[in-house]
């Protein structure tokens, strides 16, 4: 009895043990016997949405023009997208392919797992032709310290969508190319009614805010890539955005960027700033939802110039099937697969042949915000970028709270910035 | 014969100059150049025009066609003046050439980023990039004149040879091994202590220490280990730029805990929320369980399911409508007729998210004490009620001194509950609003700050420092509050 007790008990600390003696070599040999190759990949695309239909179909086009490839697909939420896919490869569980933002690479760009980076440099992969086939600028920003981390697959902006139905009810225009900010102030003021608002838009949210920023004159970083929050027009454009809220009460107190679109899909607001990932879901809530370009600013002649994002597909650093994940990567941007979600899902295609695609030039929804696009800034792909948000939520709640003027929440915002980015160099 | 002869002069004289077509030769390929890369190297036979297109083409066999391959890069030859020249390593791919001195400059991009290279160029060096890895690959020249003219050189065969950079494996052998070692010490514990008891004749607990053996390896597994790793974490630099490298910097971690602009602030409304809560949840719970334990209570189930239903319902749900009701478009505003945006405010968001945990953790404390009552003694009321003594009297001096055993173990345990409740701040406000550039939100307590600092700055070492300073900070409580209370001894 004791010695079975003492057999038992040694079996179960040498189960413990035998995994920490094994080397990792025979893990991986084991692993390339298997012939199918399995491929993860990680969408950040909306449950139940257009987008979210139309990548799976594609999913499934891959793997029966491919019968040796199985792919698994995995849903994360967009803003965590880039936090998740970390903490699943500092644990050895990355995946595969992952869909991440422009402006999440330079987070990811720096972090390192025992002295490898996350993502895979696609440079020696894609040929200069499979380059070519992309907007340079939208290949540009998927570059991160010369690596390129992704293949770009949308890109996208805000812009101007209104209800014509509630303009024409107010018997106001509908806004044109020619729009100033204080034309849309006065038309957001004349639809004010009710409980209906004139625009909707997160006033207390950076996002929104950077394309005001430019169009005021302000600029997140200057040439060396030193921040400038606190630029010349910047707590213009902070104030003209807090106030459509706090003085001019023609956006709804406290709404955020859900809220907005329940607003805009209730016919509760006229006018909302927001980007072509919503229009499927306005079209399907029947609002006869229309585009106009983001306003000019009087004061400087500039138009709103919003942020560019783009969206691609990364591959793991730690995938065992690099090849086959960028022949992926390379199928879901290629030109096929971003017409059909363009024509679909109204997501702005990065590939230059569809720029000239009559399907896509007729395409009043999809032309009217690629004319957005050329108006707007790239977002830059660089580790501030990335950091740049936690200050400006500090600056922009003080500033909504009354605790300090918008020129000196900036200045404390660059500053902290600042800060951050010399704690880690 | 001499008509003849001015005519041929005439003809030789008026045809065009022969110009002898550039032609790419001696190609030399390289398999060496790195993963997925080939070498390409080539000399034109004669200097390049203007308007020549060179395209390299690949096929998986030999090929004297294009039809039978696949393009893969082109360079122009053109005018360079205004083009941008990265350097090498700078572009997506490397790409030299050379007018015949023997000196290799990177080529000019233009803005659709092909390749751009003066005329006059001689000769070309291009590391060829997404090609197989090791699968022989043909590869040629095609150079097509302005005419659009076009001459494919002879193919020439490689084979990318270098392999992908080592995958990356994360290295989790030493932390199973450590947990294999922490169990194996375990069991070596049991066998000492065995051995020691029967040295010392307590033979009647012979199987005892068998029995804990699988609740005591658990726990060194899921519970020893970790804590342990999360104190020596704390003493580190490690962070999600270098995990895995991290080494061991001293107290430094636990200095910047205490230099954190928020810190004294986050404690203390740390510490007012988990007073607060408790107080309210204790406060409200013994009243209501005292109303249900009343006989004269009548639906008493119906009372009692209603009083459950925060507990029973998950509660990520009844938080998110709690944040839903005081958005300023949520019923809260409706009902008032106001505009209030209490959770934009510092305070407001503090009152708010105290109320909410209040509303969620009553439920519990109800139960429990409910439970408590029932146990005591009838007799003991009845009789109070024949000496005439007051219902206020009988709470006082009756039920509550027997409720001191049940009261004290549920009130520390509610304190470190609520101490390191996460979900209602982290899905009602987020910590926020932040007023602070680089500290806690104004409703973040402790916890839901410490996993900022992990999971939002990717500072495990501070993180864990963080979660060492909550560990003390609660053992220190606990220890004192059973110390004064004598809890230990009530609940024995």
């Amino acid at each position: 009895m004791n010695g079975q007790r003492i057999i038992c008990s040694f079996s179960i600390v040498f189960l413990l043990l035998l995994p920490g003696c094994l080397s990792t070599d025979s893990i991986l040999e084991e692993e390339n016997v298997d012939q199918v190759i399995e491929l993860d990949i990680w969408h950040s695309f909306a449950a139940e949405s257009k987008e979210q239909a139309s990548f799976e179909s594609k999913i499934a086009l891959f793997m029966a023009s491919n019968p040796g490839v199985e792919v698994q697909i995995s849903a994360i939420p967009y803003p965590e997208a880039d936090q998740q896919f970390m903490i699943a490869a500092q644990g050895g569980e990355a995946p595969d392919l992952v869909r991440l933002s422009s402006d999440q690479l330079g987070k990811i760009g720096d972090i390192r797992v025992g002295g490898q980076p996350l993502l895979e440099d696609l440079r020696p992969h894609t040929t200069p032709i499979d380059r070519s086939n992309f907007d340079p600028r939208a290949l540009n920003a998927m570059r991160y310290e010369g690596d390129l981390l992704g293949i770009p697959a949308s890109q996208d902006c805000l812009s101007l969508l209104y209800n014509p139905i509630l303009f024409d009810s107010a018997g106001i225009d509908y806004p044109d190319e020619n729009w100033t900010l204080d034309d849309m102030l006065i038309a957001a003021k004349d639809l004010t009614s009710g409980d209906v608002n004139g625009l909707a838009l997160p006033v207390k949210n950076a996002y929104w805010w950077f394309g005001f920023q430019a169009g005021f004159g302000g600029s997140l970083f200057d040439m060396n890539g030193t921040p400038t929050l606190d630029s010349n027009g910047s707590a213009e454009a902070m104030d003209w955005m807090l106030n459509l809220e706090l003085n001019h009460s023609v956006v709804e107190t406290g709404t955020q960027t859900e809220s907005m679109k329940t607003q805009f899909l209730s016919s509760k607001a006229a006018m909302i700033v927001d980007g072509p990932w919503n229009w499927a879901t306005y079209e399907a809530g029947r609002i006869p939802v229309q585009q106009a370009l983001l306003p000019m600013v009087s004061e400087t002649g500039e138009r709103v110039a919003p942020l560019v994002t783009y969206k691609g597909w990364s591959v793991s650093k730690q995938s065992l099937n690099k090849e086959w994940a960028t022949r992926l990567a390379l199928f879901l941007s290629s030109s096929e697969v971003q017409k059909e979600f363009a024509i679909e899902t109204y997501t702005m295609p990065t590939h230059v042949d569809l720029y000239q695609d009559s399907e896509i030039t007729e395409n009043i929804v999809i032309s009217g915000f690629i004319g957005q696009l050329m108006e707007g800034t790239p977002a830059p792909t660089t580790r501030a970028m990335a950091m740049v948000y936690d200050p400006l939520v500090t600056a922009f709640e003080n500033v909504y709270a009354g605790e300090m003027s918008s020129s000196e929440a900036l200045s404390l915002a660059d500053e902290a910035l600042e800060s951050d980015l010399e704690d880690l160099s | 014969m001499k008509k003849y002869l001015v005519i041929f002069a005439l003809v030789i004289f008026c045809l065009p100059p022969m110009v002898e077509a550039s032609e790419a030769t001696q190609l030399e390929a390289d398999g060496d150049a790195g993963y997925r890369k080939v070498g390409l190297n080539w000399l034109m036979n004669s200097p390049v025009e203007a308007n020549t297109t060179l395209e390299i083409w690949m096929n998986e066999s030999s090929f004297s066609d294009t039809i039978d391959a696949t393009k893969h890069s082109m360079i122009r030859v053109g005018n360079v003046s205004g083009l941008q020249q990265p350097g090498f390593g700078e572009w997506y791919d490397d790409c030299s050439y050379e007018m015949g001195d023997g000196a290799y400059l990177p080529v000019y991009r233009d803005s659709y980023g092909v390749a751009v290279v003066p005329q006059g160029t001689i000769g070309v060096n291009c590391t060829l990039t997404g090609l197989p890895s090791g699968i022989e690959i043909h590869l040629a020249v095609l150079t097509i004149d302005a005419d659009e003219n076009s001459i494919l050189s002879s193919s020439i065969a490689s084979t990318s040879i270098v392999n992908d950079v080592e995958t990356v494996v994360i290295e989790t052998s030493p932390y199973i091994f450590a947990i294999g070692s922490i169990a194996l010490s375990m069991i070596a514990l049991l066998f000492v202590l065995r051995w020691m008891d029967n040295r010392d004749g307590r033979n009647t607990s012979r199987s005892a220490h068998f029995y804990i053996a699988p609740a005591i390896l658990a726990l060194s597994v899921l519970t020893f280990y970790p804590v342990l790793y999360g104190i020596w974490l704390s003493f580190t630099n490690a962070d999600q730029s270098h995990l895995g490298e991290q080494s061991f910097i001293g107290l430094n971690n636990f200095l910047t805990v205490i230099s954190t602009s928020g810190f004294f602030r986050v404690t203390v409304f740390t510490l007012v929320w988990s007073v607060v809560n408790v107080a309210a949840h204790i406060g409200f719970g013994l009243i209501l369980a005292m109303a249900l334990n009343s006989s004269e209570l009548k639906g008493r189930s119906v009372y009692r399911t209603a009083l459950l239903l925060p507990w029973a319902i998950p509660s990520y749900i009844s938080v998110l409508v709690w944040r839903g009701l005081y958005e300023p478009a949520g019923a809260l505003n409706d009902f008032l007729g106001t505009n209030l945006n209490l959770l934009a405010d510092a305070n407001g968001a503090r009152i708010v998210v105290i109320l909410v945990n209040i509303w969620l953790g009553i439920p519990f404390m109800m139960m429990s004490i409910s439970g408590a009552l029932q146990a005591l003694p009838k007799d003991m009321y009845e009789a109070a009620e024949v000496d005439g003594i007051d219902a206020f009297s009988r709470f006082r001096f009756l039920t509550l001194p027997n409720l001191r055993s049940a009261l004290i173990p549920l009130s520390l345990l509610g304190f470190i509950w609520t101490f390191n409740m996460f979900n209602v701040i982290y899905l009602m406000t987020d910590g926020g609003p932040n007023l602070d550039f680089d500290g806690p939100g104004s409703t973040d307590i402790l916890i839901t700050y410490v996993y900022d600092v992990a999971f939002r700055d990717g500072a495990y070492g501070v993180a864990a420092a963080w979660s060492v300073v909550i560990f003390l900070m609660l053992v220190a409580f606990s220890w004192t509050y059973m110390k004064k209370t004598n809890a230990t001894e009530a609940v024995s």
